[in-house]
């Protein structure tokens, strides 16, 4: 393929799909040093990639994912397959992050619990999985051991990192971490510094998963554990993803099917319960559901689906790991001031935030451009005007795309 | 509309004469880019744009045009003294409901300050409010008094009183008459349809 052939055209193609795809497995056979000092033999990293790495190697894009997201991107593994990958909207022929141009990389990151080395991977000492064995984990060591898989695949220098929340954490780390291997960096709501709101949460959410009695100090088999603490940590974290406007036009006070109206907010013709009610079958006796503490709301029923789903997916020690890495993300405090942390950067950066995130609000996302361009550096901002929260960044947005389409193509 | 683009063009002749080569230049309401742009092209400056609106900031990433989406105020609190080159404030003076916070402390950050506006003390302009009796509307301002622009029409008067009591510098001016390329040399507030000014502190 030569240059003229990589131009990109002007009109973007009508987006078409990833299509099927399928996971590998990247087994790093050295020694790897996390910033704790602890180190593990060799580590495992579960990834996909869509796309083709030109000829240059110059043309790789690589997507980093957040707490609970995976390599899984794009794509489908299996025509059954009831969803695609999480960013599908985002990354395929034709869309914001173009397959037919780029060559896109999507690692589970290392702590992990979908396929890449983490607290619940087998410890080869005792056969059993590593539990708190596991080296504690930093935004810096998942981005150490993903460069490790470009230099594996061969990438030469990346076009873009691009990621959201965590994934954005990744997405600066890479920046200041790899200068030279970094052209463009593309964070989407997220924070150069965890806030003291976003520790509380995740604490609350490790309280939860610690408290429940099957944690055991992290020792469980797999597929057991604390599957009520972790249940509840979801559910208090999806909360924070989702924004009050957002909640309300979804759910607003909407009751599950089959529960009535509580006395009080009933319409005109029901009438105050009595005597005779009790133990009627009559509209009444619903009266007596609502007074009780089985599900109600819709929202309440949505929080136990997505909390249901993720138990049956998510590694509660994973969820602890991972958590503590966000926490302990501080640019600000590791290189003294940020415009330190961003000095050697040469990517050009997009950063996006999102006007109802109130997990990583807007500015914080204002303050990783302003120390970039305080620090000399190429960032431009831009600011969506959603009310869907946190999880703005995973939604489809014709101005999202656009902008992302056209930093890409500069 | 081909004479508003050939205004627009001697508008960023003028101020692609006055950068110097190289330099870091703060454009306050750059719009998508256009200016920046052709500075970068023609002057190798290093461009950053700030603007209120995604649309406009979408216009200059897709240039390739670095650009922040935000209030031009608070922006420029982020920055320290002299840290730009040069700030650009490009027909944005008469929409801003402060301007003499914005030009102070874009001279604060910036070593030095472009400004250029439409002038409202134009003849036609006055002529305009006289004998029509309405808003001044005109190639540049096409729009009825309830569409709002501008929002705080300035003169030539006005801009140079504000520098005096300001104890503002004006280090170049370039007085245009109504065709907005000829030298106005005589009466300019009466005379001159656009005004363009380089201050420094």
């Amino acid at each position: 393929m030569n240059d003229a052939e990589e131009d990109l055209p002007s009109a973007p193609p009508e987006p078409g799909e990833v299509g099927l795809v399928e996971p590998h497995d990247f087994v790093c056979p050295q020694p790897f040093r996390f910033e704790s000092g602890q180190t593990l033999p060799g580590f495992t990293l579960r990834y996909e990639t869509y796309g083709h790495l030109n000829a240059a190697h110059d043309n790789a894009v690589l997507i980093c994912h957040a707490l609970s997201g995976d390599h899984h991107c794009a794509g489908i593994h299996a025509l059954t397959d009831p969803k695609p990958g999480w960013w599908n909207n985002f990354i395929g022929p034709g869309k914001a992050v173009d397959t037919n141009h780029f060559f896109v990389v999507c690692a589970n990151v290392l702590g992990g619990c979908q396929g890449s080395s983490g607290p619940s991977s087998p410890n080869p000492h005792t056969g059993r999985p590593f539990g708190l064995a596991f080296p504690f984990v930093t935004i810096r060591d998942m981005v150490r051991a993903h460069k490790l898989l470009c230099d594996h695949l061969g990438v030469s220098s990346l076009y873009a990192v691009v990621g959201g929340s965590m994934g954005g954490m990744q997405v600066l780390q890479w920046g200041i971490e790899y200068p030279t291997f970094v052209r463009r960096m593309i964070p989407l709501a997220t924070t150069a510094r965890e806030s003291a709101q976003a520790i509380a949460f995740n604490e609350v959410g490790r309280q939860a998963i610690m408290q429940d009695p099957e944690w055991h100090h992290g020792d469980y088999p797999k597929g057991g554990g604390p599957r009520v603490g972790l249940a509840i940590a979801r559910m208090m974290a999806h909360i924070t993803y989702l924004s009050d406007e957002s909640m309300d036009l979804k759910f607003g006070r909407r009751k599950t099917a089959g529960v009535a109206t509580p006395p009080g907010a009933a319409t005109p013709s029901s009438r105050k319960p009595s005597a005779a009610d009790a133990g009627s079958t009559t509209p009444a006796s619903g009266t007596s559901a609502a007074y009780t503490f089985d599900v109600q709301f819709e929202v309440e029923s949505y929080l136990r689906h997505q909390a249901e789903s993720f138990i049956n997916r998510f590694d509660a020690n994973s969820y602890l790991y991972i958590t503590r890495a966000l926490d302990h993300f501080d640019l600000t405090a590791a290189h003294g001031s940020l415009e330190q942390a961003f000095a050697g950067v040469e990517a050009a950066t997009l950063s996006v935030a999102f006007t109802s995130d109130w997990l990583f609000p807007s500015a914080q996302n204002r303050e990783i451009v302003l120390a970039l361009l305080r620090a000399g550096k190429r960032a431009s901002y831009a600011e969506l005007s959603t009310n869907l929260g946190h999880d703005s960044f995973l939604l489809e947005s014709e101005e999202l795309y656009s902008l992302v389409r056209g930093f890409l193509t500069r | 509309m081909s004479k508003l683009v050939e205004k627009r063009t001697v508008d960023m002749q003028i101020i692609g004469d006055w950068v110097e080569p190289a330099s870091r230049v703060l454009d306050l309401g750059c719009g998508r880019g256009v200016l920046l742009d052709y500075l970068q092209q023609t002057k190798q400056a290093r461009g950053l744009g700030v603007d209120l609106d995604f649309q406009k900031i979408l216009g200059c990433v897709r240039r390739g045009v670095t650009a922040y989406q935000g209030d031009m105020e608070a922006f420029m609190r982020a920055f320290p003294d002299r840290f730009f080159d040069r700030v650009i404030c490009s027909r944005t003076v008469q929409e801003l409901a402060d301007p003499a916070a914005v030009i102070l402390e874009a001279l604060r950050v910036g070593r030095a300050l472009t400004v250029g506006f439409v002038n409202h003390g134009f003849w036609k302009n006055r002529a305009d409010a006289l004998f029509r009796g309405r808003k001044p509307r005109n190639p540049v301002y096409t729009t009825e008094w309830f569409e709002s622009r501008p929002a705080n029409p300035v003169t030539i008067d006005d801009f140079e009183r504000f520098c005096a009591a300001k104890g503002i510098g004006i280090s170049r001016r370039a007085l245009l008459r109504g065709d907005w390329h000829t030298p106005c040399t005589f009466r300019p507030n009466l005379f001159s349809g656009y005004a363009l000014y380089d201050l420094a502190r």
